[in-house]
């Protein structure tokens, strides 16, 4: 017990998300994915129990609330997140427990002059036998009594606001609001494969399409023995880390000597990277066929390197039969970085282990690749046999 | 001596538990790789190593790249302390360190001392308690690192870490928190995000894992300047070839170790009265309590003379190893620091014993143990008369 008088860790989480454009059958699949999407993110912590009321989520874990409040900074779909304490659901019980949900607040505030301070409660159990308003007035009241000397009142521009919330079967109390993840609970849009390189664009473009409800799988191609296992691991702890905002990702690894080998042999040099990404779209495609993903993801960024020019990305999509989602195009260089490292892939991106890409790289790569010319080598190369072959080789791994 | 004896010294080590022997075994032996190198032999240990990353980052309340894997509690709290301050040298110079921190602790503060840091010692409160307002107080814009433990390991007192953390947040808002968790694991929930801390020091072999193995935790955000420069491992914050079986075992004693905290918790909630009912009967002897809450794996006694030292030599004859306060100040036959803000003298810090628990003790023991005591208690106060 904290010396204030309630516990120092909080009894539960309420994380709140915009429902105002949810209506219908897609509010009801939004709410019970979202759900899911915490009950999966607060397991390596504690099991938990989740209800909802009003476009919030009441969340108790059993154990470890902090670890759990956390967690569910990672979960997207959400606005804002609050740590809260319960109470009896009667305003005698509310307003004894305020004082020291308040007071812990205070120890984190400036001490050198008086805090702006305001209640507001929200009921969603309308039984309760006081209005919002007059419970708001009746909290303050006991607040003040205790920690006057810190506060003032001060209805419309607050720092310190005790939230309220009445619900069904209890009362919850919280001093506190952190912004959530934003964007839209993973698995309320279609599922994506992601064209994952191990360098630092591919992991942030996976993250933003997770961001947007996507579901994400990766694939990954490997070609022994240029390449070892360290480029295999590299990529499979990309995965691993990113399963922090989508739990346990499935990631493909595609044998692609074959096919790197024969465009080595039978194309122009310059040509080599443009052909290598046809051939990766052409086969992430038949496999997001297979997989049921609707569309690719690539950390495709225009005009940062040779490879990126417009000219090149136009070669390289017209071989995909599926939608290419670049979510990354448009982002400076630095702007990925800090994204990277935030969502914690940039650490794991610069570990150096060289991606396929690199193998009998060309020396001067085309700049502005023609799509005629493309198809016009590709036609000598006979890749199909090839094609098919890494498709049928694929190794599947979760990580997590 | 007793061919199975009382082991009651849990807070100096713990014996290595099966599980974390059988799991380091094949990093021992035929999965020898560096985890630095590309083959599949590095390939292997450096996957091991994330595992045991990602284990030791989910049980402690941060990201997998928030743990430095360390050679110890001694290490982690230096790397935390000198790391962190050097690291805000811009920001100020002012440290403070709590009133009853572990050498490790306080020797790394006094070195940054040297460098042209100004470094404060908290004060224990009345009751033996963290003195939180007097604390508070000490705390300045300038103050850019502050040590507190979490479980004081003479006398089991648990600090108010979250309460300090966000004291430090209002007073100090440039200073890291760094906590000595070393005697947490096991026997109280221990996290980042719960205690509202920058860094957490952990050691394995208190909590049945193996010697030479440890971690900091640190929250996003917070770097150290590193220690050991070198080859740029554990995110260039220590580097050096990593102990994959040290580390593979921390991380299996942790897990197993939080598998059964609260099984812990309530096996060893009991002990504290069994033994108070003994020292009861001691003339002279009490039992100590101070501060708020206790950790139950930690019980502290003041006995009459003569010395503890004497007790405890009859206590071993008798089959029963424990301690006279903290090991790590028996070499050197100093009060401990702890003891002296408790407010005794050097006549009772002579006669403090402490015994110390873990998962693995069993009440009988502890009844034993007591039996003992009373046995050793009656020898003694009759050479006394």
């Amino acid at each position: 017990m904290s010396a204030a008088g309630v516990p120092d860790a909080p009894e539960m989480v309420l994380a709140r998300y915009g429902e105002l454009w949810l209506k219908g059958k897609n509010r009801a699949d939004f709410e019970k994915i979202l759900i899911q999407n915490v009950v999966r993110a607060a397991r390596p912590y504690s099991p938990v129990t989740v209800d909802r009321e009003q476009g919030q989520l009441a969340i108790v874990p059993e154990r470890r609330v902090a670890d759990v409040a956390r967690a569910l900074e990672d979960v997207f779909g959400f606005s804002s997140l609050s740590p809260a304490w319960g109470a009896a659901k009667h305003p005698d019980a509310i307003a004894a427990v305020a004082p020291a949900v308040v007071a812990r607040a205070l120890e984190a505030a400036p001490a050198d002059r008086p805090i702006p301070f305001r209640v507001e409660t929200r009921r969603s159990d309308k039984s309760f036998p006081m209005l919002s308003t007059e419970l708001d007035r009746h909290v303050a009241d006991r607040v003040l009594e205790k920690h006057g000397a810190r506060l003032r009142v001060d209805l419309s521009h607050p720092e310190l606001t005790l939230g309220i919330s009445v619900r069904s079967w209890r009362a919850y109390l919280f001093a506190e609001r952190r912004p959530g993840l934003g964007g839209l609970p993973v698995g309320t849009l279609g599922p994506v494969l992601c064209l994952l390189s191990g360098g630092i664009d591919s992991p942030v473009a996976a993250w933003l399409a997770m961001k947007r409800g996507c579901r994400v799988s990766f694939v990954s191609f490997h070609s022994p023995p240029y390449l070892g296992d360290a480029s295999k691991e590299k990529v499979r702890r990309l995965v691993a880390a990113l399963a922090r905002f989508q739990g346990p990702g499935v990631l493909h690894v595609v044998p692609f000597t074959a096919v790197q080998e024969r465009i080595r042999d039978g194309a122009p040099e310059a040509y080599r990277t443009v052909l290598y990404r046809r051939a990766m779209h052409r086969i992430a495609g038949r496999l997001a066929e297979r997989e049921g993903a609707l569309a690719l993801v690539t950390g495709e960024c225009l005009g940062q390197v040779a490879s990126q020019t417009l000219e090149n990305l136009t070669c390289i999509g017209a071989a995909a039969t599926l939608p290419v989602l670049r979510p990354v195009l448009s982002f400076d260089k630095q702007e990925t970085i800090a994204l990277a490292r935030r969502i914690g892939t940039y650490e794991i991106s610069i570990l150096p282990a060289p991606d396929c890409c690199t193998v009998f790289q060309p020396v001067h790569p085309v700049i502005r690749g023609q799509r005629a010319r493309c198809e016009r080598f590709e036609a000598g190369l006979e890749l199909e046999p090839l094609l098919a072959a890494a498709v049928e080789g694929v190794e599947r791994i979760e990580a997590e | 001596m007793d061919p199975s004896p009382i082991y009651l010294d849990h807070a100096a080590t713990t014996p290595l538990a099966p599980g974390v022997a059988a799991a380091m075994a094949p990093f021992l032996a035929e999965a020898f790789g560096n985890p630095s190198s590309r083959h599949p032999l590095g390939v292997r240990a450096a996957r091991a190593l994330e595992e045991a990353r990602g284990c030791v980052a989910r049980i402690l309340g941060t990201a997998p790249a928030g743990i430095v894997f360390t050679a110890g509690g001694t290490e982690a709290n230096n790397l935390a302390v000198q790391g962190l301050a050097r690291a805000r040298r811009r920001d100020g110079r002012h440290v403070v360190v709590g009133p009853t921190e572990h050498p490790s602790v306080r020797q790394a503060a006094a070195a940054l001392a040297e460098e042209g840091f100004e470094v404060e010692t908290a004060r224990l409160g009345a009751d033996g308690g963290l003195d939180l307002d007097g604390f508070a107080s000490l705390l300045r814009p300038d103050t850019v690192l502050v040590a507190q433990m979490l479980v004081n390991n003479e006398f089991g007192t648990v600090y108010p870490i979250a309460r300090l953390a966000r004291i430090v947040r209002a007073r100090a808002p440039r200073a890291a928190l760094h906590v000595d968790a070393v005697q947490g694991p096991g026997k109280l929930e221990v996290s980042l995000a719960g205690l509202g801390a920058d860094s957490l020091a952990i050691a394995a072999h208190k909590l049945h894992g193996p010697k030479g193995a440890g971690a900091l935790a640190l929250a996003p955000g917070a770097r150290p300047r590193p220690l050991l420069f070198g080859g740029g491992q554990e995110h260039g914050l220590r580097s050096g070839t990593e102990n994959v079986a040290g580390c593979v075992g921390l991380a299996r004693a942790l897990a197993i170790a939080d598998e059964r905290l609260a099984a812990t918790r309530a096996a060893l909630a009991g002990f504290r009265t069994i033994l108070a009912g003994i020292v009861a009967e001691i003339p002279g002897a009490r039992l100590l309590a101070p501060g708020g809450e206790l950790s139950p794996a930690i019980v502290a006694l003041v006995l009459p003379p003569p010395p503890a030292e004497v007790w405890l030599h009859h206590l071993e004859a008798r089959g029963v190893l424990a301690s006279a306060g903290s090991a790590c100040h028996a070499k050197t036959h100093e009060i401990s620091p702890a003891f002296r803000a408790l407010g005794f003298g050097e006549a009772e810090a002579r006669g403090m014993v402490r015994f110390s628990f873990s998962r693995t003790t069993a009440e009988a023991e502890v009844r034993a143990a007591g039996e003992r005591l009373r046995e050793v208690a009656r020898e003694l106060g009759g050479a006394r008369r």
